[in-house]
């Protein structure tokens, strides 16, 4: 019979003139009530893990049921000419949504021409000069990346719409910018963390000045990570709403908009022009997510 | 290896430094204070402290924007204007409390759903799950984050919404004990609509940043426990979740700062009543909400001011809720997450 030896030495041990047979039900039961400790064990183990398990489904379920009904949906309004011609009022056949996608581009592109600039040479400020400065502006950035999109949008109201007394794309432009900048400031800073200071060093060490160093090198090693960074963050601004709302003339002059103000029409051909909008916005968003990772992936294979 | 550039002391750049000092933080350079400046074009170093410069000036900005813009309901409402009062601009009443009430109440609703789910999904990706399928799972999920609020909102409106009013809020009044909490009529949109919709777009966010904290606990900790005679189970419950629980503090953190914040969504699903709700069933109004709703309609001066006064709660709060939620993550010594924007790089 194998025992752990430590309890027959206990067993054994503490009773010297017991029988044979009193030992070997002692020994009996002390593995009876292990073996009935594993199994109770293994059994509320089971029973949390299927637990654990359920909550996959009940989780997922609605994120799969959203993305389904929003391709069936929106199928079915998306053509050619969903996508070229101009809205046309809820009645009239034959309306696009033409100018809510230049509106969109012509936003994000604004904020693409605010944000990523700074954002790089923020990053650059903070590789080159860590301390006291760098770590407030380091803070300032995560806590501003939580700040809620629609103060942001009231921000750039309050900057530009009150101030100039109309609504515009580059109001608009400027509260996405806002809203990306901090996003891509911790991204190209965790990128730029990978670079070897080394390597910046051995650059500075040559003679180079900062800002050839700062390109060649820092950059040049940081790339796949501030691409993927960078496209990671207009992803996310151009499905941003909120920033919108008090800085855009028009709800047919950006996708989100137009989605914000079909949804609440109760004609059925607004709902579709909702849908086949937001269709079209996950669309974009999926590529530019997918080509985010992808960059990251093809520019990593390559440096390496 | 002591600081970078004093790590090789025949330096090119000899005198530069002093050696031996500032070993304190071997993967950065020196700090700029203590180092002799290299070469720099005047250029690049006006552009990238100028870049440092107006994002200081676009925080401080933000902040004074918001808060110079609500002072005059504050001087209209007084202090109180943030926890009491009621917002009915047709009565002239601006005030935040209900709107205060009703944003606490989603998001705390919508944490009760979603804390056990997402912690349930992430244990399930991380232990449970053999990974060729946790991969792609998580992967899914992780792009869900990046899904704009507004179609979440769509969908909730148009597909959940009618399924809510004939079928899920019924049923709810149906429960034994707990229908004290789900009584009136089913219209659909409610409370319970708007929470379920925060829990949805901020499962990803806990999703993601709890299997980062669950991954790091390391291997040694596992296998101390297994060594122990621990089950499986509970080596995850004694030994991971513990390791877990700043980085899992954190996630729920920045979710409750996201909850917080989004207004899109919620403005469609949650009926747009601002006075506290009697039962989860019934419509009612966040701080974020009602800034969607009202802030086009509002009164030149006093109105858009106290929309404003509401923006400025709504800053508070959330710029409280992450400076908790940073500092946790900060604590735990890993690396920063990125913000509660999703984007988890």
């Amino acid at each position: 019979m194998r025992t752990l030896p430590t309890v027959q030495v206990a067993l054994d041990g503490a009773m010297p003139d017991m029988g044979l047979a009193e030992v070997a039900r002692r020994r009996l039961v002390v593995r009876d009530s292990a073996r009935r400790s594993i199994r109770r064990r293994r059994m509320a183990g089971r029973a949390m893990q299927v637990i654990c398990l359920i909550a996959v489904p009940i989780g997922v379920a609605p994120l799969v049921a959203l993305v389904l009904a929003t391709v069936s949906k929106g199928a079915g309004a998306v053509n050619i000419g969903f996508l070229l011609h101009a809205p046309t009022p809820s009645g009239v056949p034959g309306g696009g949504i033409s100018t809510a996608i230049a509106g969109s581009g012509e936003i994000v592109a604004y904020a693409i021409a605010l944000a990523v600039p700074m954002g790089l040479f923020i990053a650059l400020f903070l590789f080159e000069r860590p301390g006291g400065i760098a770590s407030t502006i380091r803070f300032s950035a995560d806590v501003m990346s939580g700040v809620p999109s629609i103060i942001i949008g009231i921000f750039a109201y309050a900057v530009y719409v009150e101030r100039f007394h109309h609504f515009s794309n580059v109001a608009a432009g400027f509260a996405l910018g806002v809203l990306m900048l901090p996003i891509m400031v911790r991204a190209n800073e965790e990128a730029m963390r990978t670079v070897s200071v080394d390597l910046w060093e051995a650059g500075v060490s040559l003679g180079a000045r900062r800002s050839r160093v700062a390109r060649s090198v820092v950059l040049r090693g940081a790339l796949p990570g501030v691409v993927t960074g960078n496209l990671l963050a207009v992803a996310r601004g151009v499905g941003e709403t909120a920033p919108l709302l008090f800085t855009v003339a028009s709800p047919t002059f950006a996708m989100t908009l137009l989605i914000f103000n079909d949804a609440t029409q109760p004609f059925s051909d607004a709902q579709q022009t909702a849908w086949g909008t937001a269709l079209v916005l996950l669309a974009l968003v999926l590529i530019l997510s997918v080509t985010a990772r992808m960059v990251a992936w093809t520019l990593n294979r390559k440096t390496r | 290896m002591n600081g970078p550039i004093a790590s090789s002391p025949p330096s090119p750049v000899a005198g530069s430094v002093a050696p031996g000092a500032g070993g304190d933080r071997p993967d950065r350079l020196r700090p700029w204070h203590k180092r002799r400046l290299l070469p720099s074009s005047p250029l690049y170093a006006i552009v990238r402290w100028g870049a440092a410069g107006l994002f200081a000036a676009l925080v401080i900005g933000l902040v004074v924007s918001i808060v110079s813009q609500s002072s005059q309901a504050f001087a209209h409402s007084g202090i109180s204007f943030l926890w009491s009062g009621t917002w009915n601009p047709d009565a002239g009443d601006y005030a935040g409390g209900t709107l205060v009430v009703g944003t606490v109440i989603t998001t705390l609703v919508a944490m009760i759903i979603v804390v056990p789910v997402g912690l349930g999904i992430s244990v399930s990706l991380s232990e449970l799950i053999p990974p060729w399928l946790a991969g792609p799972l998580s992967t899914s999920i992780e792009f869900l984050a990046a899904v704009p609020s507004i179609v979440v909102g769509l969908w909730a409106l148009l597909v959940l919404s009618p399924v809510f009013a004939t079928d899920v809020e019924p049923a709810l009044e149906g429960l034994p004990v707990l229908n004290r909490l789900f009584r009136g009529p089913a219209y659909g949109p409610s409370v319970l609509l708007a929470s379920v919709v925060l829990a949805i777009m901020t499962l990803p966010t806990v999703v993601a940043l709890s299997r980062t904290a669950l991954g790091g606990v390391p291997i040694a900790d596992r296998e101390a426990a297994m060594a122990l005679g621990a089950t499986h189970w509970q080596v995850v419950r004694r030994t991971v979740l513990p390791g877990a629980r700043s980085g899992i503090a954190a996630a729920i953190t920045l979710a409750v700062g996201r909850a917080l914040g989004e207004s899109i969504a919620v403005a469609l699903v949650i009926g747009n009543r601002p006075a506290i709700p009697h039962s989860l069933l019934a419509p009612g109004a966040t701080l974020g909400s009602a800034i969607v709703n009202q802030f086009a309609e509002a009164s030149p001066g006093l109105g858009t001011s106290s929309v404003i006064a509401l923006a400025g709660v709504l800053l508070l709060l959330t710029i409280l809720v992450n400076v908790v939620g940073q500092l946790l993550v900060r604590r735990r010594g890993g690396r920063r997450l990125l913000g509660v924007r999703g984007a988890v790089v």
